[in-house]
Formats: C-alpha cells, structure tokens, sequence
C-alpha cells in the first residue's frame, strides 16, 4: 500500500464526511462573504482616498478565499477519529502513517478550493473583476486550495499532540492575528512602521498579495513565486509539527 | 509461522514510570485459541498494543506470525486482525463503507474489497443494516462489525481486546460461536484478553493469568484447573470478622492439612473428596454457633486457581443472565459453568 494510493482512499473517506454533514459548511461559506460584505460597505468609498485603491472589491475577495481556506476541519475531524478509536484502526492497516492524516487536509484541501471558486464567482457578480482572467481564476481557486492544505495541517499537529479538539480548533483563531499583520484591510503602504514591519514577516501576506495580484493586476511572475514560496514555507513548519506529533501517537 | 511468541517483553510507561508489561515470555501455538486473564490494569491490553505495533516496547522482543514486531511492523499489520477494546468506528460511514476501506487499506482491489465486505457482512448478521450509518448501530452490532473489520483481510493471526465486554448474553454468545468458527474452520490462531473466567475456560486452549505485570500462571484450563488438587468447600459467612475466625479455628482440626483461603466473605477449603467432608464442616461449625449462609463443594474453577494465586477474586462480574448479579463472582461463574460440571469437557 503506497502513500498515494492510501491518500486517496481516505481522501474519499473525509469528503464523503464532509458532503454527509453540509449544515457545517454553510458557515464556512458564509462568514467570509458576511465579512467581505461588511468591510466592502464600511470602507469600499473610502478606500480610495484613503489607501488609493481602486477596486476595493477586488482587494477585499482575496481575504474572504483565504479566510475560507484556512477554516479546515481536519484537525477536529482526526481528533474525533483518536477519541472514537477509528484512528488506531487506520493505523492498525499496512497504510503508510503519513496516509492517515494526508488523506484528511487532503479534504481539506479539496474543500478550500470549492469554497474559493464559489467565493470567486461571487465575487465576479458583485463586480471584483479579474485581471487574469479564467486561467488566473483557476490558478486562484488552486493556491487556496494549497494554503487549505499546509494550513489543515496546523490544526492536525495540534489535534494529534493533545487529543483534544479544542486544541485542534486553534489553528483558526492562529489565523485572525496572521490575517490582521497582513495587508487584508488596507496596503501595506499606509502602515505603521511596527506593522509594516510585522507584515513583511508574516508569509500570509505573501499569499494574500500574490492572489490579490490575480484579482487587480493580471500576471505578476514575482508575486506568484513569493506566494507559492510561503505556501511551501508554511507548509514545511506545519507539515514537520505534523510529523512529530503523529510520532507521538505510536 | 502462525503463531505469537515474546521473550522478556516489557513496558515501563515514563510517566510515572509504571511497569505495565513486566518481563512475560509467551509461546502461542498456530491455530490455538490463547487467553490472557486478567484484572482491569494487570497489563492485558498493554500486552495487546505491544504486539500489534501500536505501542513500541521497553525491552524484549515479540513475534507474530514470525515477524518482528519493532523491526517488521508492516508485516504484522499484514498478517494479524485486531479488533481492540474500544470499538472504534466512524459513525458517519455505513459498515459496508467501513469494510470496504478497510479492505482496500489491506491492498484488496475494488472488486474484492466489495465481495469481502459483502460476505463478512452475511456472516455476522449485519447485511439488513450494511448501508446503514454507524452511528445509529446497538453496542453489540458495533462489537460484530468490528471483528468483521478485524477479518476483512483474512488475518492469520486475530487479537482480540476483551471482545465480549459490555455484551448482553446473546451478542456474547454468537461473538464466542463465531471466533470459534474461524479458529476450527479456517485455522485462525487468536489471541484473547478477557476478565470473563467463563470466556477463557470455554474458548481457550490455553490461559495465562497476568497479574501486574506478569504472567504467574499458565497452562489449558483443565491443567490449571487441575493444579489445585483439590475439591473447593465454599462456606459463605459474610464479612462479620469474628464468625470467620471462630470458623477456621473450629475446622482447623477437621482439616488440617488444607489450604484455606478467606474472600469476600467466604472461607474457602480446598480439600479431598469434598462432599464427604461437607455434613462435617456443617457440624463443627454448628458447634461453634456459626450458621453458615451456605456450604457449597464444588470441583476448582479458573476463579479458584485466579484466588489461590492471587488471594483475591477476579472481581469482575460477566453480563450473565438476570439474577446473577447479587450473588458474586464465584456463584456467576458457577451459573454460568453448570453445564461444563456435568461432565461436558
């Protein structure tokens, strides 16, 4: 049984998890588009004098697709399974390790990136625009998809180190400090020094700014690369925390 | 090559530093039905998880079905079913569902993976309800649909964690057929842990007693059964201290040369040609102006052989029939046993 093939199967296995409790989705759908509402009606008129954007539209969309992509469940879903007694079973077949929690973010991933095309498209009706056009959507819809990978991720250390759904629940909340030190409400231009300087650290913004670019500008090679080069960092802190604590888990 | 075999297997948990598994040596036949018997914490199920790969040992080794359990890890999921105490299924899938995945986890194609499902689904009962979510499944349909997904890959080697546990009568009863009928039919070698005296005297072949941590007796059942010698003179007291003392005192002469033992409320003599001795004990203890709730004989039951070396019960009381509840341990063994005393083994 290699990894791939073993993340497929549990891949199927959490998303059909995933369609068979749709009530638990709706939410992930809609408090994004509540907050891209919100702050497009609050600040959209003044975004331009103040921040000199443009199309607020557009510059808001891209928060409400990460906000989606990064509300995995994965984590919750795999401590339910170590509580329940299901994931020893998993670990009980030849299946590589790795497989068990893989095919989770996989789902993960899957369900981030439907959620950003639905978002996406919403966003195209309520005029965001997009300057990459389909293949730039499409290009979109799958960075979301790889942050909703190595961010599920997160959730799944945490779930896995202790056990405790609560604990798995916390990569979510890690999320609103990494959204709000990033260029989500306003360019990074008009910071505070202290802020601007907490954004450049901070690889959320990277991803944000390289699908704004999509969005506002078309093909921006240099934003691509530092977008997909946070992703790929994230992905190597979460997905190593992953690796110790499944160790942990025999 | 389908057997269990461990030399000074051994588990210190380093929190707390607790010696769970303490140095046991096991020897377990292919096609043999073991029982490993034991309290709740007496090292059972550590046992279990060491030789299932879910928990690396201390020291010592283990091998199952000739594979290293530390060195080939993979091999022995391959060759072992395990279905563990907590009964761990996903309420969301349906059980076809459930051994499907197992079933292609195991490297079955689609189409067999369908067609074993289907038939283990058939032989423990669950075909009206196979596209039926768990989560609306009974205690007991649970405990079937776990030892099918424990078999789903036709194992060589089947451990099973208390696998009766929280059963009522009926479901235990078709849970002991069914491991029966895959260790005769198809050869299966199986590993049991239990605290049911009932169940390790009518499944197994051979029974280890675990006491923390350690294996302190072995052997079939007959032979345990058989090292106390002795017929078992049961003189129910109650707990009134002075009564038991007056009671050895005035039997010591009668019986001098036997062991005796006191629990839970019961002065138990072990002796020869019990019921000869049975009207005597009652004079003596007459004479003393001790009544006695009852005297009993019986011949030795795994619950004597567990008190002799123990010095105490295997408190637990099996899910047995209505009734049995109030009158111990010993007397729900008996209820349970009286048709192996008529001479049926």
């Amino acid at each position: 049984m290699n990894t791939l093939r073993a993340t497929w199967l549990l891949t199927i296995r959490a998303l059909r998890e995933i369609v068979r409790q749709p009530v638990n989705e709706v939410g992930n759908l809609v408090i994004p588009l509540f907050f891209f509402a919100v702050t497009v009606g609050a600040v959209g008129r003044v975004a331009e004098r103040a921040f000199g954007v443009e199309n607020f539209t557009g510059f808001q969309m891209p928060v409400a697709v990460l906000n989606a992509a990064a509300s995995g469940t994965a984590g919750l879903a795999i401590t339910q399974d170590v509580v329940s007694g299901y994931f020893e079973k998993l670990l009980l077949t030849p299946a590589p390790r790795f497989a068990v929690v893989f095919g989770r973010v996989t789902a993960d991933s899957v369900k981030a990136a439907v959620l950003a095309a639905l978002i996406a498209g919403i966003g195209l009706l309520v005029g965001t625009g997009f300057a990459a056009g389909p293949l730039g959507f499409l290009l979109l819809v799958g960075m979301a998809g790889a942050f909703g990978f190595v961010f599920s991720a997160f959730g799944v250390a945490f779930g896995l180190r202790t056990g405790s759904p609560q604990a798995a629940q916390l990569s979510f909340l890690l999320f609103f400090p990494l959204l709000f030190l990033s260029p989500a409400f306003a360019p990074k231009e008009v910071f505070a020094p202290w802020l601007s300087f907490a954004a450049t650290i901070n690889p959320v913004t990277y991803v944000l700014e390289g699908m704004r670019s999509l969005v506002l500008e078309g093909w921006d090679g240099g934003a691509l690369l530092r977008a997909f080069g946070a992703i790929a960092g994230i992905g190597g802190f979460t997905l190593s925390l992953t690796a110790w604590a499944l160790r942990s888990r025999g | 090559m389908g057997g269990i075999r461990a030399e000074g297997l051994t588990k210190v948990y380093r929190r707390g530093g607790v010696r769970a598994v303490d140095g046991i040596d096991l020897d377990v036949r292919e096609g043999q039905v073991f029982a490993f018997l034991g309290e709740n914490g007496s090292g059972k199920t550590t046992t279990v998880r060491m030789l299932t790969t879910l928990l690396r040992p201390t020291s010592g080794r283990a091998w199952v079905a000739g594979f290293d359990v530390v060195e080939r890890p993979g091999d022995v999921r391959r060759a072992a079913g395990v279905a563990l105490q907590e009964v761990g299924l996903d309420d969301l899938q349906t059980a076809r569902e459930l051994l499907e995945l197992q079933a292609r986890l195991f490297g079955l194609s689609r189409g067999e993976a369908r067609r074993r499902a289907g038939e283990l689904l058939a032989v423990v009962g669950l075909e009206a309800d196979a596209d039926r979510r768990l989560g609306t499944y009974s205690g007991g349909m649970r405990r079937r649909l776990d030892l099918a997904a424990a078999l789903v890959h036709r194992p060589r080697v089947l451990f099973l964690d208390e696998p009766t546990t929280g059963l009522d009568p009926g479901s235990r009863e078709s849970v002991w057929q069914y491991i029966r009928s895959i260790n005769r039919e198809e050869g299966v070698t199986v590993f049991l842990t239990t605290q049911y005296l009932e169940e390790a005297d009518r499944l197994a072949d051979e029974v280890a007693i675990i006491h923390r941590g350690r294996i302190v007796a072995q052997g079939s059942p007959e032979a345990l059964k058989s090292s106390i010698g002795a017929d078992v003179i049961a003189v129910e007291l109650g707990e009134d201290p002075s009564a038991i003392a007056l009671a050895v005192e005035a039997l010591t002469p009668l019986t001098a040369a036997a062991e005796k033992r006191v629990a839970d409320g019961h002065l138990y003599l072990y002796v020869r040609e019990g019921a000869r001795l049975v009207p005597r004990v009652v004079v003596e203890l007459e004479r003393v102006g001790v009544r006695p709730r009852a005297v009993t004989v019986a011949r030795p039951t795994l619950d004597d052989v567990f008190l002799r070396i123990t010095g105490h019960h295997l408190a637990v009381q099996p899910p047995a029939t209505a009734g049995d509840g109030a009158a111990g341990p010993r007397a729900n063994l008996r209820a349970a046993k009286s048709p192996e005393r008529e001479g049926d083994r």
